[in-house]
């Protein structure tokens, strides 16, 4: 098993779309990639979230405990906080959180990926900041595969701005 | 071949194009929306017919008539939309019609939620419309296997001339996995009791649904069971895992299937033989996957998304010479492998 994440967040915020281009970048290099999403009904404001397994195998794609858990709100770091693996890590939307994590037992980064963004090229593109850090957390991908990602499936006129927020992010740690 | 990143609906709809399914007829309902529009999609540049009816009751009669000229053609849905289309199931089963039908289960009843269910399955291994019949129905637990689906389901439709059900759910239905998709390589050819004109024929094929007496009907109706007497001898499927020596055989179908694959190695891990009977056809029910066990002490779990529906085959299945345990889930929750792990141990300590 090479990884199991969890990223929540309010639905708008990209972390499905985020989750989808980690996958892209692992099923690439041959990993057996499984995607599970959650969203609500409604449009903007629910609940969306994605669980992630990166594995040599097929596996469960409901996962007990993650790896590492990205938060981008702070009603996802209430719900998903106990998910974290002792040891395991979780990421912070700094931008949104102002609430610490209560936990010891785990490795707790936090990150401004909204102002990062915005420094870096536009705040709306926090969610690949955000991919950035996952990236270099992981090590299974490099961030040349997440470029290549973001090349292969963004609009030629996000292409940019999106590899400055993704080397900002990555960078960052 | 070369695996892409998909969704599980996706995947399914793409290998449905590919083997020679030009016909979708639906009404767009979550979570099975993305077949309807990756057809409406893909229909110009692929030549597809895709008609959005005004409701699931016309669509599954569209899927009626294009099934009736032999051409191959389906509607997808959910619970809510199933129950509509439940009279054309009746009909296409009475007049032998190889349709193919996908159910994205959701939680029910009535409208529910939109997650992961498995409620459906009484309604689709029993029948669910009126009167004596019976679909084959063939469960996932993969984005692979449900992209695979597609052919076999209308393979098996074909065969039979009996319309299938592929039983996905929510969880199945957004799901994105690698997956290898199947060639192009159907090819279409007249069945010799399709409605589609003489066509070198000296007559017209007629389908019919109606009876005639009730002499005439009772042998129609024998007839249906020995078909169907045909398919459970021959098309029960399921998948076993770790069941070799295991003292505990979990037995889940779907995604919960793909969940206990976690749990049986936590098991192992903590010292439990614990194994896995996965049904891929619900119906016919693989009853062959438990004769094995008559004679041992083996135990059985049972779980599912649904309040106990496949325990009762089961139950039947090992006819009381094994005990029989069930743990379910409902709401559109599914459980974690651990989760299920600690329900299996405080039922077998």
């Amino acid at each position: 098993m090479k990884s199991k994440l969890i990223f929540s967040g309010i639905g708008g915020q990209g972390t499905i779309l985020m989750g989808k281009m980690i996958c892209t970048a692992a099923a690439k290099k041959g990993y057996y990639v499984t995607l599970s999403p959650a969203y609500g009904q409604e449009k903007r404001g629910g609940r969306a979230s994605c669980q992630v397994v990166i594995s040599e195998e097929m596996s469960s794609m409901i996962i007990s405990e993650a790896d590492t858990i990205l938060v981008m709100d702070e009603k996802s770091l209430n719900d998903y906080e106990n998910k974290v693996k002792a040891g395991g890590t979780l990421i912070i939307n700094q931008s949104m959180i102002t609430k610490d994590a209560q936990r010891k037992d785990i490795n707790v980064v936090k990150i401004p990926f909204t102002e990062i963004a915005a420094k870096a090229a536009t705040a709306k593109s926090a969610n690949i900041v955000a991919l950035g850090a996952v990236v270099k957390t992981l090590d299974i991908v490099t961030l040349d595969d997440a470029k290549e990602v973001i090349k292969v499936k963004m609009k030629p006129a996000l292409v940019e701005q999106n590899i400055k927020a993704l080397e900002a992010g990555y960078h960052y740690l | 071949m070369s695996k892409v990143f998909m969704q599980g609906n996706e995947a399914f709809a793409e290998a449905a194009i590919r083997c020679g399914c030009k016909y979708f007829f639906g009404y767009p309902i979550t979570p099975s929306s993305e077949i309807p529009e990756y057809y409406a999609k893909k229909a110009p540049s692929e030549d597809l017919t895709f008609v959005q009816a005004e409701t699931e009751v016309s669509a599954f009669n569209m899927v009626a008539g294009v099934a009736a000229t032999g051409k191959r053609g389906m509607t997808a849905t959910s619970g809510p939309g199933f129950s509509l289309g439940c009279e054309a199931m009746s009909y296409m089963s009475a007049a032998s019609l190889p349709a193919v039908i996908v159910d994205c289960m959701r939680p029910g009843p009535a409208d529910g939620e939109i997650l992961g269910s498995q409620g459906d399955y009484n309604q689709l291994t029993k029948g669910g419309g009126h009167g004596d019949y019976n679909t084959i129905v063939l469960a996932p637990y993969s984005v692979q296997e449900y992209a695979d689906f597609a052919s076999l389901s209308f393979e098996l439709a074909e065969k039979y001339r009996n319309p299938v059900v592929v039983a996905s759910d929510g969880t199945i239905a957004k799901l994105m996995e690698n997956v290898e998709l199947p060639k192009k390589n159907y090819e279409f050819k007249r069945s010799d009791w399709a409605c589609d004109g003489m066509n070198g024929r000296s007559h017209y094929n007629d389908i019919t649904t109606c009876g005639d007496g009730p002499e005439q009907w009772e042998h129609f109706n024998i007839t249906l069971q020995q078909k169907y007497q045909t398919i459970q001898q021959n098309e029960q499927r399921w998948e076993e895992i770790n069941t070799e020596d295991a003292d505990i055989i979990i037995v889940a179908f779907g995604s919960l299937a793909r969940v206990c694959m976690d749990t049986i190695k936590i098991a192992r891990e903590n010292g439990k033989k614990v194994g896995l009977i996965r049904p891929i056809t619900l119906w016919p029910f693989p009853e062959k996957a438990f004769e094995k066990y008559e004679k041992t002490n083996t135990k059985f779990f049972v779980t599912e998304l649904n309040a106990g529906q496949m325990v009762n085959d089961v139950k039947i299945a090992v006819n009381d010479k094994n005990r029989v345990e069930f743990y379910g889930k409902l709401g559109g929750i599914t459980p974690t492998p651990i989760e299920l792990y600690q329900k299996l141990c405080e039922i077998y300590p």
